[in-house]
């Protein structure tokens, strides 16, 4: 089995992992870091850059400067809106259920943004391990929806990943924290992250993690908090969320918030509006408790659904780099009763777990099995516009329902299914996930033709279906439409993008390169030339150098960096022994100089 | 697909769940999909459907209400609102109406209380008539006489089935309440 990495493609910050010896370990990227910044900066002319070299250009470039792309994934323009506000992106005219992002005149969708990141993580592991990954985990939080699970595998496709299965975050977490604490019993995992919330409840018992309960927001994180900063910064200043100082602004902001986990006052400073304002704990801790609190609430959504008390919970493990705010700390304590685990690194956690999901994946761990539940309802549009519900939220996957429809006209061949996740009685309130026409029905009359209808959630949490005409036995072909996705046929062409992307890149890079060096030796036989020792070499020497000269200034014309490769190399062979000859006698000058100097 | 059947179980209400749960385990450890990333496409297709199918059973099976609207729909029974008695609508109906007044905002907090007290009582009694009429069941299916006449089987199958319309009631209520406040 060829090796799978295990990887957390994060809001803030991904990260890669690795088994080894039994053990997970992050594998740093190319810096030493093993954090990698979900940043990704688009240089003109088609260069990428991911990660710190990206993220130190957030301030002075933002607007093909894009970071927490995660919040974008498996969103139409509608859903995002009010974020945009707060961003500095451009939007392409041609976003509707999909969002594109317009850089430098070409659109980017969520996962093609997100595949340079992973990508990036694939190459760190490469180098580390002296091998190709192909096969991949990712990770998603809990409470992603079809779509957005669906984006996170395609971004892998594009990125040239097999990804075998996806992960929830919280879960991966409990299977680092199991492997590590070898415990028996129930915990729950708050995984508040840069832009999504998760609680999910696990029963561990001898090797075996079952999901009993999942609840979040996967529109609630870090970015919000440090929006109420912003907001706070721009009221205080009376400016708009247009004014140019916002990347400056969301950067005094983050660093406050950090400031404030261990520091009862810190400093909001943005220099360039020469703002600075101290801000204490107690006044942080107003700001967010809303945000707070919207957290606990799904606390306690997942443990009335578990059909638990708080106080039968063993241990609350954190996961996530915003549980290291205090008062998220004691509001989780407040209603579980209990002080929670932070002894793991909640940067880290989830990739760990990932790596260890890998290891069950290629057969490494058979003691070990994850048990993962839907955390949405799946359900179908009934007469009215009612949600029928038919697998219920925090099903065990991979899970399945049938479902029988008819016609209602006689000699109706055609019947029309729209699939929805949600909790809500009507489908406006429900997230629309994929229609489909049941086609070639044999012509009978209404209400005669059974036709069954199987949807099929995977180990991974995405819908499939299947259809079969339960009189003539014959199977129906269901093309889903994703309501807010990709088509297979749209991923394949950015699978090609992404290659011929890739490769322009290197094409474009390696004839900047070959033209600055062409350029260098120009230079350099340009001075050469009017030295007296060229005058005095052989004219046929002579006419060898202008030659190869001439050929390379015409080689470097064209963009093949080959050629002008080539051509370097000639004037470089010719003008060698002039080269030779200058040298010796700058050093016979140099020398007859410091003589001089010390008569003196 | 008779669920009971995929547990190794005859169709009998009562069940032991600790040990449901520890079949659920040991059949999960030897079909899941997780442990065929490297088997041929067609044996991965088949972990996958049978640990569905496996998963959909222990849904349902370990759910009291669940548990018995399998049982119905394998023996061909569907539950009928027409059966519900008038009296019971009647009383449905005047719950109804105080939740309607609570929606409206014009309960106080002591109606509010006093008609999630009574929304709860009904709903326990259900849950013992259950209890009872499942009971009633597995007797008449096991230790009853040898055969149980098809008379029989069906008497107790359209007592649970009365049972769960009526309930289904209550618990539409129960959510509706907790849903407005």
């Amino acid at each position: 089995m060829p090796r799978i990495v295990g990887i957390d493609l994060g809001t803030t910050n991904s990260l890669v992992a690795i088994i080894e010896n039994g053990t997970p370990r992050v594998i740093p990227g190319a810096d030493g870091n093993n954090l990698v910044p979900s940043v990704v900066y688009f240089e003109e002319g088609g260069n990428v850059l991911v990660g710190n070299p990206a993220r130190a250009k957030m301030i002075e470039k933002p607007k093909n400067t894009i970071f927490s792309i995660k919040r974008f994934m498996g969103k139409g323009l509608a859903d995002v809106r009010d974020d945009l506000a707060l961003l500095p992106f451009e939007v392409a005219p041609s976003s509707d259920s999909i969002l594109r992002l317009k850089i430098f005149g070409r659109e980017y969708t969520p996962p093609q943004i997100s595949s340079f990141i992973l990508r990036e993580l694939k190459r760190n592991a490469e180098a580390a391990l002296g091998e190709e990954i192909v096969n991949a985990v990712i990770t998603v939080p809990a409470y992603f929806n079809d779509a957005q699970r669906q984006a996170t595998k395609d971004a892998g496709r594009i990125a040239g990943l097999d990804v075998l299965r996806i992960v929830n975050e919280p879960t991966a977490a409990s299977l680092a924290y199991g492997l590590q604490e070898r415990r028996q019993g129930i915990i729950a995992v708050y995984d508040f992250g840069g832009g999504t919330f998760d609680i999910s409840i696990l029963k561990l018992s001898e090797g075996i993690f079952e999901v009993l309960s999942t609840n979040g927001d996967t529109h609630l994180g870090g970015d919000d908090i440090d929006e109420q900063l912003i907001r706070f910064v721009l009221a205080d200043l009376k400016l708009t969320e247009n004014t140019p100082a916002l990347p400056a602004i969301r950067a005094a902001a983050r660093k406050t918030k950090e400031d404030l986990s261990s520091a009862e006052t810190a400093e909001l400073a943005v220099e360039t509006l020469a703002y600075r304002r101290p801000i204490t704990r107690a006044e942080f801790d107003e700001l967010i408790d809303p945000i707070v609190e919207r957290t606990l609430k799904s606390c306690r959504l997942a443990l009335q659904d578990a059909g638990l008390q708080p106080n039968s919970v063993d241990e609350v493990v954190m996961v996530g780099g915003s549980t290291r705010i205090p008062l998220v700390r004691s509001r989780v304590q407040a209603v579980f009763g209990r002080v929670p685990h932070t002894d793991l690194n909640p940067d880290e956690v989830v990739a760990l777990g990932a790596a260890v999901q890998a290891d069950i994946l290629a057969g490494g761990k058979r003691d070990m099995l994850l048990l993962d539940v839907t955390p949405l309802s799946l359900g179908i549009e009934t007469m009215g516009g009612v949600m029928s519900k038919i697998i219920p939220r925090n099903s065990t996957i991979p899970a399945s329902a049938s479902e029988r429809f008819t016609t209602f006209v006689d000699g109706q061949t055609n019947v029309k299914v729209h699939v929805l996740q949600g909790e809500r009685e009507l489908v406006q309130d429900c997230r629309s996930l994929a229609q489909f026409d049941l086609k070639g029905i044999p012509p009978m009359p209404a209400g005669l033709p059974l036709i069954e209808v199987k949807f099929l959630i995977d180990a991974d949490g995405i819908l499939s279906v299947s259809a079969q005409e339960q009189r003539t036995g014959q199977y129906q072909s269901v093309a889903v439409k994703p309501t807010y996705g990709l088509t297979d046929d749209e991923v394949e062409r950015m699978i090609l993008d992404s290659f011929e992307h890739a490769e322009t890149d290197i094409e474009a890079r390696e004839v900047i390169e070959a033209r600055n060096e062409a350029e260098r030796v120009l230079r350099a036989t340009a001075k050469s030339l009017e030295r007296t020792e060229f005058s005095q070499l052989p004219e046929e020497e002579q006419d060898g150098i202008t030659m190869a000269a001439d050929h390379l200034r015409d080689a470097v014309k064209v963009p093949d960096h080959r050629a002008i490769r080539e051509a370097t190399e000639r004037l470089d062979q010719a003008t060698h022994h002039l080269a030779e000859i200058i040298m010796n006698a700058t050093i016979a000058e140099k020398l007859k100089d410091k003589r001089v100097r010390e008569v003196e | 697909m008779n669920y009971f059947e995929v547990f190794g179980l005859p169709r009998l209400l009562s069940l032991d769940l600790k040990a449901l749960e520890k079949t659920f385990h040991e059949l999960s450890r030897k079909y899941h999909p997780d442990y065929f990333t490297t088997a041929p496409a067609e044996e991965r297709q088949r972990a996958l459907q049978m640990t569905a199918a496996l998963n959909d059973a222990y849904r349902t099976l370990k759910h009291p209400v669940r548990r018995v609207e399998h049982l119905l729909e394998i023996e061909g029974f569907k539950p009928d609102g027409s059966k519900v008695p008038k009296s019971f609508l009647m009383e449905v109906f005047e719950i109804n109406e105080q939740l309607e007044e609570v929606k409206a905002g014009s309960a106080s907090k002591e109606q509010i209380a006093a008609l999630r007290r009574e929304i709860q009582e009904r709903a326990q009694s259900f849950d013992q008539q259950l209890q009872l009429a499942a009971d009633e069941w597995d007797k008449v299916s096991a230790s009853g006489p040898a055969n149980p006449t098809d008379e029989q089987k069906k008497r107790q199958l359209s007592r649970l089935t009365e049972i769960l319309s009526e309930s289904s009631y209550i618990r539409n209520l129960q959510r509706e309440l907790e849903e407005t406040s």
